[in-house]
């Protein structure tokens, strides 16, 4: 047979094509439950890491079920908030139905567009609320996102982990391999009185007597200003949620503790009672003492 | 035929190396060295790929269009390359997740092309899958020996534990793909001066 004329050249490439495509889409279909059931066992082992449950080496060696059940066992609520920092939304937290919001592509748009369902993971760790919310951007390469954990009144973080499609292993994939740079998050503070710049990774390194401001990585300088860029986005969205959150807490104290206790008492109440009886004017006699 | 064999098995991995005699896959071994764990799953997926795909144009060989062979093969070597992914996403995940970059990058590695037409195309099924398998982990080695090197020197850690005392400074420069260049060079001497019909005059 003559392989080359132009008819078989032809017909032959648009077969095989077809052939190389319906085996993909086959191997897309059968593998496609598993890989999301992986995905999102992935992402609740990266929002327990942030917020300290286990370390993500730890969760690696467990199994999908293993990790669902301790992000079931552990998490108080889950909710969606809108631009202004109220809850819109329940999130089902039962291990045989774990809801996530984790189409944090989508809500990045619909930040931009202004009216967003943020998602706010409140877990309870030895008697204290901690709260992860997600932060997302693009990196180099592709998307970077990560997970921040805030303790119970959200003026502190307590832990972050972050993550990235394809940034260059070794430089870029730093934010994601070198444990120092998520480490360095403990302890620091959103700036609220920056909403347009609220968190910042440094290159040259942050002044140390700055809490809202991280070292950046060496040779991952495109990468850390874009996922700079995403927290700026994505604190900006939910300082009005942080912010209730802060002010709940003080009045909070203010009522049910001497001022010394303050510091040593555990909110262990539900953050709804909070949203309802806290309003905007209270805010800057609430922040006075916060900070004082 | 047994002899055969076994010289499709075993050229590949020292006398005739991929990357240091016939000088392929150089881009990919400067890029994924940095550390011994990437170049270890890197060296097992380009094996199994390069291992089916040629395997599969040398089954298709005596019907391929002469003119259109390159793009059939890069379909096939694609097919091969995103299965890989797939099934590595759904059953090994985290791997998967250490990988993503490789992963994408073994469709243009010359080896896996280099073989293809080099030997698939001219030969059958089974001698062709063995001489992909064994270039691919030909490849393997000098890529896991350069990342032994770069990732001991540039970070004093070893799959990422710690064997270097800590008072040790890493070296930036191994880290870097102009050192990968060099150790590569040197293990080209070494080789040369082993195998001296190599040596060009």
């Amino acid at each position: 047979m003559n392989t080359n004329n132009n008819v078989y050249t032809i017909v032959y490439t648009t077969v095989i094509v077809v052939i190389a495509a319906a085996i993909l889409a086959l191997a897309a279909m059968a593998l496609k439950p598993r890989q999301q059931a992986n995905i999102k066992a992935e992402t609740i082992s990266q929002m327990l890491t942030a917020a300290g449950f286990s370390s993500k080496e730890d969760l690696a060696k467990f199994g999908n079920e293993q990790i669902l059940a301790l992000y079931s066992d552990n998490i108080k609520t889950a909710f969606l908030i809108d631009k202004d920092g109220n809850k819109t939304d329940e999130l089902e937290t039962e291990v045989s139905s774990i809801e996530l919001q984790d189409n944090l592509k989508l809500e990045n748009k619909n930040i931009a567009a202004g009216n967003p369902a943020l998602p706010v993971y409140v877990f309870e760790k030895d008697g204290a609320e901690i709260n992860v919310i997600p932060c997302y951007g693009a990196g180099l390469w592709g998307p970077v996102w990560g997970y921040i954990a805030f303790n119970a009144d959200c003026t502190e973080i307590v832990g972050a982990y972050f993550d990235h499609e394809g940034e260059t292993p070794g430089l870029g994939a730093k934010i994601k391999d070198e444990a120092w740079f998520r480490e360095q998050f403990k302890g620091k503070t959103v700036d609220f009185e920056h909403p347009e710049n609220p968190f910042g990774i440094i290159k040259g390194g942050a002044p140390a007597d700055d809490r809202s401001k991280v070292d950046a990585i060496t040779g991952a300088t495109m990468t850390c200003n874009g996922l700079d860029a995403a927290l700026d986005t994505w604190l900006a969205a939910y300082i009005p949620f942080l912010q209730k959150k802060a002010a709940a807490a003080v009045e909070e104290d203010c009522c049910c503790c001497d001022g010394d206790e303050c510091a040593d008492c555990d909110h262990d109440h539900d953050h709804d009672h909070g949203h309802d009886h806290n309003h905007s004017h209270d805010h800057n006699h609430q922040h006075n003492h916060q900070e004082g | 035929m047994n002899e055969e064999l076994k010289k499709t098995l075993l050229n590949p991995i020292f006398k005739g190396n991929p990357i240091t005699v016939l000088v392929l896959g150089i881009c990919s071994s400067l890029a994924v060295t940095v550390q011994l764990k990437g170049a270890c799953v890197m060296a097992l997926s380009v094996i199994i790929v390069c291992g089916l795909s040629s395997l599969v144009v040398s089954l298709l060989r005596n019907s391929i269009p002469n003119r259109v062979r390159i793009i059939v093969q890069l379909v096939v070597v694609a097919l091969m390359v995103i299965l890989v992914d797939q099934v590595l996403k759904a059953y090994a995940y985290a791997v998967d997740k250490q990988l993503s970059v490789y992963i994408g990058l073994i469709i243009t590695n010359c080896i896996v092309m280099g073989r293809i037409e080099a030997f698939a195309l001219g030969n059958k099924p089974i001698p062709s899958m063995l001489d992909g398998l064994a270039n691919g982990a030909g490849y393997g080695l000098i890529l896991i020996i350069v990342a032994f090197f770069r990732e001991l020197l540039g970070s004093g850690t070893l799959f990422g534990l710690r064997v270097l005392p800590a008072s040790y400074v890493p070296n930036n420069l191994v880290i870097l793909p102009p050192m990968a260049l060099i150790i590569l060079g040197c293990i080209v001497w070494v080789q040369r001066s082993i195998q001296k019909d190599l040596q060009e005059k």
